[in-house]
């Protein structure tokens, strides 16, 4: 006998099964409609482009589990069983059906071939499903959230698998083919029963089989199933070019990016694992948030959630760095504080009356516009009066103008470049806030107001080249800016600048500094910037000097807690703050120094630092301090 | 329930340093921000609350210079309807009375249920407006609201009296309420908010179209002659404990002990 | 003539009365006059307690004056006037005073300066001094020729004492009630759940400088370390950073501790009011202008937050 398979052996009747097969993917059909319209919703001008390196990613990080893989092999691994062993078993069915309707090629050793490698497929499979269910019900890992959903949706898939073997393993049991060994999986499934009751029994686990499977396609659409779909998407459509359509003309503030990526969000919980909010044991988590808007957005729920919710994110992106489909989670958030900023009346009172200040005084700090008092006893061009062309514009910013510890930024830096010689100038009291506290919290006019007024202040003064204190300001200045207004500047960080003086050679260290120092990266300016070496290399340029990384480091960095907006939202502090679990890593480095190079992180941590009473064994200093120091 | 508002731009003074004008006449007032007055804030939010919950139109006035038109248009973003100012020319130097004067020549003829105001302004602080509006319109009123509790056509007023007493008092409608600070949180005006109310008309009324005779309004309507500003009279009270920080607490720690009786 | 409107509440005649009472005495020192209170409704045992403060009192009782409301005491103090046809009227700048005294001004045509912290006569002549600005500013004021005047008075501004012991003479007016819009329906105290601040020897109260709410537990544990309570001014419990009744005021408590340590606190009127009969006043404030310098008895120019940690230390000694 020629080894072969006959589909719909001793099954039947046929006609019910087409049409049960017709119901499940009509119901497929119409639940995939049903998110494409909401996508479509978010897509205005906006087109979504061909990419072959979007399609590399979606192999690399979805067929391949790329991302998944990585900080949790286990997780890859199970994810790489299931994902190859359904596909394959999926894609055996699909051939089976070729071969049946179509084109019969199955047959002999084509066929042994073939039902050997579905034997493999469907113990990958199991051993995938094993393993996730180890992982959730034994190991119970923590960022893992234990809903009905995720049971109901492993145990499914768990039935399908073993009705599929256990019904071959009737089959065997009847048949008894020659080639039975092949099937080596399900034979052992095979000889439970006698060959009449198989045969008996056999049509009612079909049957069971069958609606189990159909089911399974149909609720894909209504269940994390569709990550199958969304999750490649949202892969490909995370190096698509970022837009901002100005506050008067969007009808919301989503677009289809953030629709696709709230849709495709897994629930796996790595963002929340490696969350600084959640972290410290705020009542936060950003996969949470999405869950309730995907709830709200795709399935109509009517979830209330606490307001508050929306305003611990940082924005510093650790989230995204983990997240195995490439979903910024503080981006969505972003989005959400802007409804309620337009909406105005959930507003928390300190937020508000921060923004009200930005809004008059073009600061959040104090109701003054006396932005130029830490100049005091320096010499500073200021390139607003003396009208010198292609000077570098030191961009001082809101916080290093006015906040009295990180005014020693400024001066510190203003003091390095005099002393080698650099022309610079800055604006004076006509620097407005570069737009980044606005745009994080969501107070989209307000940025748009002032992303204006930085670009027609440098323009009318034909600045060409930008060095900003803050990280903050440099990442709206280079990445936000040019989506509203075509901009021909550069901007740098100073940590660049320095970095740059050191390799001309205009800048060097005589004597030698033995100090053990560690570095702490800015959100904004690692993550963010992607600028981690330029500091480093810095520090390194010192001789002397010891530099101990601490545990989190480069795009692993632990936030200190200041950045999108949270240094004005303090009410949402726990026992433990963000700044003082960055603070303690830095003090089990054992270094003397913490150097840092943000105006927020500075006075973060210095902050953290009382409060831990580490004000005799640690220094919080900016990297110009340091600097100025090496060099005095 | 249609009510009209009356609100008023203050300089910000919170944290500025105030000079005084050479002819002592007035602050100077080029390095300050204009703001809407705190307590005509809450009475803005407190129409919108009650807006929202019953229904009706909510008109705002004011009665200032051409940039005193930010308050409208912020009240007018917070969910107001309409607005009205009434142009400062000629009121200059008005005494209270003037002022309310000007509100009611347009008020007058406009339908209302409840009329509301700050129960007093950041600047001069004289607590009148309101109450002399109410008397000249000749309807029953109530100062310094702390709640407002809307039923069948008549309003119960919960008023802040001393000593964390409070007094609950009815008043029919139509009738003038003002707002004391803290009645509830005002809403944050976002800059999208405030442009979308860009390009609403603002009516505008000038003291010729009031009938008003001219000689009521300005200083010469006014009760006052003469008005002198100066700073404060200094170091009268307190004696200053100076030196370093360490020297300071020393003294203070020593003076606690003695007055004390620790 | 002056006519001082006494200020009673639940059967209580208030302190500004007197205040109001002393303030005349001195203005008809300048220019002689005669001094009446005017007692509408309350209580009789009341006439007692004005009689030597005053030449005359007329009483107007009814039912209808027992609790303010402003269209009877309008009534009542037009009879009022027209039977004794005072120069100056007081009436006190409070809940009581800045609800009645424009009311009175628009319907009897009279000129009204409200919340003076002086007043004088001189020739008939009414000048006032008034602070505005919150404080910041003062503002001395000079009136133009008036048959009549209407002040009002801030509370606390003057000792409720007199020099010169009078003996008044008692008239009554009959008052027939009418009619009115506005209707008096009841008092509400606000329950006192927390701690009373009141009876404490030594309070520690903090302003709008404390910043934000997190700085609280720097201040109480200070306050707790050498025994005093914590209490705050207006910005602090509207933003409920502190219960509401740890408000020290005029529209929260007022308090006599030993000492009154005031941080962060610029030191306005009303809250000047309620603990200005402190022992001793002390205050810590950055801004060498705040007007709290003013009425305290020893000052500090400093951050607050730099000076607790240290003081807390010298204490501890
Ligand atoms: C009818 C009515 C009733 C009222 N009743 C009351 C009442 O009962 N009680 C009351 O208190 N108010 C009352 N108010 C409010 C009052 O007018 C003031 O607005 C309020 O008292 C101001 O409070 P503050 O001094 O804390 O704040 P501000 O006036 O804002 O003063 C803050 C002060 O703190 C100083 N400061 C800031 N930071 C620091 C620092 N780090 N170290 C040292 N100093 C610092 C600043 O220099 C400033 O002087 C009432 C108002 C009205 C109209
Ligand atoms: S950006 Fe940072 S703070 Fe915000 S959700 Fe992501 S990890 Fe948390
Ligand atoms: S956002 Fe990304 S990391 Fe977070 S739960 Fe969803 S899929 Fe996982």
């Amino acid at each position: 006998m020629i080894p072969e398979r006959e589909l719909f052996w001793h099954a039947g009747p046929k006609t019910l099964f087409y049409l049960l097969s017709l119901v499940s993917v009509s119901i497929f059909f119409y639940g995939l409609t049903r998110h494409i319209s909401v996508w479509k919703k978010g897509l205005k001008k906006e087109k979504i482009h061909l990419s072959c390196k979007s399609i590399g990613s979606v192999i690399k990080d979805g067929i391949f589990a790329g991302r998944i893989l990585k900080g949790d092999i286990s997780a890859g691994i199970m994810h790489l069983l299931i994902f190859w062993g359904f596909s394959f078993l999926f894609l055996g069915t699909i051939v089976l059906a070729f071969d049946h309707y179509i084109y019969h090629f199955l047959f002999g050793k084509k066929y042994l071939f073939f039902s050997f490698s579905l034997e493999v497929a469907g113990i990958m499979l199991i051993l995938g499903l094993f393993l996730a269910f180890i992982r959730r019900y034994v190991q119970k890992i923590g960022r893992l959230e234990n809903k009905r959903e995720d049971f109901i949706v492993l145990l499914w898939l768990v039935l399908i698998t073993f009705t599929g073997f256990f019904l071959e393993g009737l089959r065997l049991s009847y048949q008894n083919p020659e080639w039975k060994k092949f099937s080596f999986f399900g034979l052992l499934f095979s000889n439970i029963f006698s060959k009449d009751t198989a045969y008996m029994i056999y049509p009612f686990f079909w049957w069971i089989h069958v609606l189990l499977s159909l089911s399974f396609i149909s609720a894909i659409p209504f269940t994390k199933l569709f990550h199958m779909i969304a999750s490649p998407l949202s892969i490909y459509i995370k190096d698509q070019p970022y837009f901002i359509v100005p506050v008067e003309e969007r009808e919301d503030v989503f677009t289809y990016r953030e629709l696709i990526q709230i849709d495709a969000c897994t629930r796996c919980g790595r963002c929340v694992e490696i969350c600084p909010s959640s972290g410290v044991g705020e009542p936060f988590a950003p996969r949470d948030v999405i869950s309730l808007i995907k709830e709200k957005i795709f399935f109509g729920k009517k979830t209330e959630y606490d307001p508050k919710l929306i305003w611990y994110c940082t924005t510093c992106g650790a989230c995204l760095e983990v997240c195995p489909i490439y979903i910024p989670p503080f981006r969505i958030i972003r989005e959400l504080r802007a409804r309620e900023i337009e909406d105005g009346t959930r507003v928390p009172a300190l937020m508000a009356q921060t923004l009200e200040r930005l809004y008059k005084y073009n600061n959040p700090w104090v109701s003054s516009k006396k932005r130029t008092e830490w100049v005091k006893g320096l010499d500073i061009i200021d390139i607003t009066k003396e009208k010198e062309e292609g000077l570098l514009c030191y961009f001082v910013g809101c916080t290093t103008s006015y906040e009295t510890r990180a005014q020693e930024i400024a001066r510190s830096f203003s003091k390095i470049l005099n002393r080698c010689g650099v022309r610079f100038g800055i604006l004076g009291r006509k620097e407005p806030c570069c737009g980044d506290i606005a745009r994080r919290v969501g107070e989209d006019g307000l940025f748009e107001d002032h992303t204006i007024s930085c670009i027609e202040l440098f323009q009318e003064y034909g600045i060409k080249e930008v060095v900003t204190s803050s990280p903050h300001c440099l990442w709206t200045m280079k990445n936000e800016y040019p989506l509203l207004k075509d901009i021909d500047i550069s901007f740098f960080h100073y940590s660049q600048i320095l970095e740059r003086l050191i390799n001309e050679g205009v800048l060097n260290f005589k004597k030698g500094l033995n100090i053990k120092v560690t570095y702490h990266d800015p959100c904004y300016l690692g993550r963010h910037n992607r600028i981690f070496d330029s500091p480093r290399n810095v520090i390194k340029a010192i001789p002397g000097i010891k530099l101990i990384e601490m545990e989190h480091n480069k795009e692993n960095s632990l936030c200190c807690g200041g950045g999108g907006g949270r240094m004005w939202q303090e009410e949402l502090d726990v026992d433990v703050k963000m700044s003082e679990r960055r603070i303690m890593e830095v003090y089990d480095t054992g270094a003397e120094i913490v150097i840092t190079c943000c105006p927020l992180c500075l006075i973060m941590l210095e902050d953290a630092r009382k409060t831990k009473g580490l004000e005799e064994s640690l220094k919080v200093m900016d990297l110009n301090e340091f600097v100025l120091m090496a060099l005095e | 329930m249609n009510i009209i508002l009356c609100v008023k731009q203050v300089p910000d003074v919170t944290e500025a340093d105030i000079r005084i004008k050479k002819d002592g006449k007035d602050i100077e007032k080029e390095d300050l921000e204009m703001v809407i007055n705190e307590w005509d804030n809450y009475a803005v939010e407190e129409a919108v609350r009650i807006k929202e919950k019953y229904g009706g139109k909510i008109t705002v006035i004011t009665l200032g210079d051409e940039e005193s038109e930010d308050v409208l248009r912020r009240a007018l973003a917070m969910g107001a309807d309409e607005a009205i100012r009434i142009d400062e020319e000629g009121f200059e130097g008005s005494d209270p009375r003037g002022i309310a004067l000007g509100l009611y020549h347009v008020i007058k003829d406009l339908p209302f249920d409840l009329i509301l105001t700050g129960a007093q302004s950041a600047d001069m602080g004289w607590a009148q407006v309101g109450v002399l509006l109410a008397g000249m319109l000749n309807i029953p009123y109530a100062t310094l609201a702390v709640q407002i509790e809307i039923k069948d056509k008549k309003v119960i007023v919960k008023r802040e009296l001393e000593s964390n007493t409070f007094e609950n008092v009815e008043l029919p409608i139509p009738s003038l309420i003002t707002i004391q600070s803290g009645i509830n949180e005002p809403r944050y005006v976002s800059v999208l908010g405030i442009r979308r109310v860009r390009k609403l008309k603002i009516e505008e009324k000038f003291l010729d179209d009031l009938e008003i005779p001219p000689d009521k309004v300005g200083e010469k309507g006014s009760i006052i002659e003469s008005m002198k500003l100066m700073p404060p009279p200094e170091g009268k009270g307190a004696e200053i404990i100076e030196g370093s920080i360490e020297e300071v607490c020393e003294r203070l720690a020593q003076i606690i002990k003695e007055k004390g009786g620790l | 003539m002056i006519l001082v409107l006494a200020e009673h509440r639940r059967g209580e005649l208030r302190d500004v009365t007197f205040e109001m009472l002393s303030l005349a005495e001195r203005i008809s020192k300048e220019s002689p006059m005669e001094i009446a209170s005017l007692l509408l409704g309350g209580e009789r045992g009341f006439i007692d307690k004005l009689k030597d403060f005053c030449d005359r009192i007329i009483f107007v009782d009814s039912p209808e004056l027992k609790n303010y409301s402003p269209e009877p005491y309008l009534e009542a103090i037009k009879k009022a006037i027209d039977a004794t046809s005072p120069k100056l009227i007081m009436i006190s700048h409070s809940s009581f005073g800045m609800d009645l005294a424009p009311f009175l001004s628009e319907k009897l045509s009279l000129p009204l300066i409200t919340d003076c912290v002086d007043v004088s006569l001189k020739e008939g002549r009414l000048a006032t001094l008034r602070q505005i600005y919150g404080g910041k500013i003062f503002s001395e004021i000079r009136l133009k020729p008036y048959e009549r005047y209407l002040v009002t008075v801030r509370p606390g501004t003057f000792e409720p004492e007199i020099r010169e012991k009078r003996s008044a003479s008692v008239m009554e007016i009959p008052f027939q009630a009418g009619t009115y819009k506005r209707r008096f329906l009841e008092y509400i105290e606000e329950k006192i759940e927390d701690i009373d601040i009141s009876s404490a020897d030594i309070i520690v109260s903090i302003g709008r400088g404390i910043g934000k709410p997190e700085n609280i537990p720097i201040v109480q544990e200070f306050a707790d370390e050498i025994g005093a309570v914590l209490a705050c001014s207006r910005p602090v419990a509207d933003k409920g950073w502190l219960p509401k009744s740890r408000q020290v005021g005029i529209s929260g408590k007022t308090v006599k501790p030993k000492i009154y340590l005031a941080l962060g606190i610029s030191g306005s009127f009303q809250h000047q009011v309620g603990m200005k009969n402190s022992k001793t006043i002390i205050a810590v404030n950055k801004d060498p202008k705040a007007p709290i310098f003013n009425i305290a008895h020893y000052g500090v120019v400093a951050d607050m937050f730099q000076v607790i940690p240290v003081l807390k230390e010298k204490l501890k000694k």
